[in-house]
């Protein structure tokens, strides 16, 4: 019982980070777009959280610094501004992302008008961060978040052709819209390793309190949260592209994606359905907001934290209030969600670089981490993944404009 | 104090974090001052960590770090490294935020975060 409200980070960096609004909307598109084929890409990208995470984890354990405290240190002060706009521009997109997630998820379980339901939203998740404690928020959303393993039943209810779906398992392009389907990949990897999952969790792991003891458990937090994150993503598009690739329905609301469940599961899957991406969206909006917070006060050298309390750091407090207030308000002009979402992971996949190598540089560094260093392995996968990452920020916004979205 | 010898300033001191012996956060190391007199062959001595966005058009040139220091408030504060009590990830201070006049930033909002219900 007790590894289990342990590896509560881990199941909230699955539910709220992994599955997020942004993976929602892109497994689901790609399964209804291409079927199983691009199910190694979600390979790809949980290996690569996975490796990147276990970094943060380590560095914030055994050097007590965030991300962006590494990104300040190892990019100076001009650099790491621009690294910090960029993820600040992006942490707002996905948090306003997930918002209207959660008023269009709140709107398909009451049938109330949606911009009565962005307050609610607000006030349901102001409530969450004010009064639960650190450990209590990750808990409260990552396992009512877990009511979305209805999806695996789902897939497995929908009986799909067992053999073409390990065959999307194996690398490959599609040759027949070769371009589209380079955007998925990218919207794929950049969904899958958005740069807020790892300023979430290496700050949440200050916030715990981690020392160099806790390492297995890191460990333990990534591979679980994240493959658990993986095996979420599988039957998203497998449920997509056994039921809305045959009949050629192309999901452009957050409720085609709870229909996946309720067609072979009924009434009871299609709520759990909506529960679930209510927490993990939820979830996803808290990691946001924070998120941002975080990164503004190590960049700047505030206090910060949840653990400290809002009179202790208040600019900490501050940063993360207007932040959530401003995104209700972007969500209450009426701009669709599911759009934003895609912005907001194709700029996450730009972001990436910036992120990713700090952290890189900071976990080889012996003077700080001493035996607590990259091995070799941690390094090959370290290198091959900013190699690839590399590649798909500099392809991202050139695919998004010549693909038109992904529409073709 | 247990101070080593010499320092990769740039890697090991500069942009890092500044705490307090209260274990407060309070502010990054934004630049240094050194000691320019110093015989041929030895190495540079720091004599103050300069901390505050006075100091950040010195870091981005232009009108980007101007602009940056007066949305900033403009403040600078000069800590002795005297004051430094050791180098490890980050800066540990020798005496608290507020003797040094550090943590002004933090200071300025908490009446108003403290005004807020249940904080």
């Amino acid at each position: 019982m007790k590894a289990i409200f342990q590896v509560a980070l881990g199941i909230l960096a699955a539910i709220g980070g992994f599955v997020d609004i942004g993976d929602l909307v892109f497994n689901v598109a790609a399964g209804a777009e291409f079927g199983f084929s691009l199910l190694w890409v979600v390979v790809v990208g949980v290996v690569g959280i996975i490796v990147y995470s276990e970094m943060c984890g380590r560095v914030a354990a055994v050097s007590k610094r965030a991300v962006f405290d590494a990104v300040r240190e190892r990019l100076g002060f001009g650099v790491g501004l621009v690294a910090l706009v960029a993820a600040q521009l992006v942490t707002f997109l996905t948090l306003a992302a997930e918002v209207g997630g959660i008023a269009i998820v709140l709107q398909l379980l009451s049938n109330l008008p949606f911009l009565a339901l962005v307050p609610l939203a607000f006030i349901g998740l102001l409530a969450a961060i004010w009064f639960l404690e650190f450990e209590w928020i990750e808990r409260l959303f990552g396992y009512a978040g877990l009511c979305l393993i209805v999806f695996v039943v789902a897939a497995i209810k929908l009986e799909p052709d067992w053999g073409s779906v390990a065959h999307g398992f194996v690398p490959q392009i599609d040759t027949g819209d070769p371009l589209v389907y380079l955007y998925f990949m990218v919207g794929l990897l950049g969904a899958a390793m958005t740069p807020y999952e790892v300023y979430f969790y290496s700050s949440g792991a200050i916030e715990e309190g981690w020392t160099p003891k806790d390492l297995g458990l890191n460990r333990l937090n990534t591979v679980i949260g994240y493959g658990l994150g993986g095996l979420l993503s599988f039957a998203l598009m497998i449920t997509a592209g056994a039921l809305f690739l045959p009949q050629g329905i192309q999901p452009q609301l957050i409720g085609t994606v709870a229909l996946g469940a309720e067609v072979p599961l009924g009434q009871v899957g299609l709520l759990l359905a909506l529960v679930g991406i209510l927490f993990a969206v939820g979830g996803a909006a808290i990691d946001t907001c924070f998120s941002f917070a975080y990164n503004l006060a190590q960049f700047f050298g505030w206090e910060w934290g949840k653990y400290r309390g809002p009179a202790r750091a208040p600019r900490f407090t501050l940063a993360w209030l207007v932040l959530l207030v401003l995104a209700c308000c972007v969500i209450a002009t009426g701009i669709d969600p599911v759009m934003l979402t895609e912005y907001a992971v194709i700029f996450s996949a730009v972001a990436l670089p910036l992120t990713y190598l700090p952290i890189l540089l900071v976990a080889n560094d012996r003077a700080y981490m001493r035996e607590y260093a990259n091995g070799r392995l941690a390094n090959v996968f370290g290198v091959v993944y900013l190699v690839v990452i590399l590649f798909v920020a500099l392809a991202a916004i050139p695919l998004m404009l010549i693909t038109n979205m992904g529409q073709g | 104090m247990s101070r080593p010898k010499a320092l990769d300033l740039a890697l090991g001191v500069l942009d890092h974090q500044l705490v307090d012996p209260d274990g407060r956060r309070c502010g990054k190391v934004d630049d240094l001052d050194l000691e320019l007199e110093v015989e041929i062959g030895e190495p540079a001595r720091v004599t103050a960590v300069l901390v505050g966005p006075r100091y950040w058009p010195g870091r981005v040139r232009g009108p980007i770090g101007r602009l940056l220091a007066r949305l900033g408030g403009g403040d600078g504060v000069k800590v002795s490294w005297d004051d430094v009590e050791r180098v490890t990830s980050a800066v540990e201070l020798a005496r608290p935020a507020s003797e040094l006049g550090l943590g002004r930033g933090d200071d300025r909002f908490r009446p108003l975060i403290e005004r807020l219900p249940w904080a």
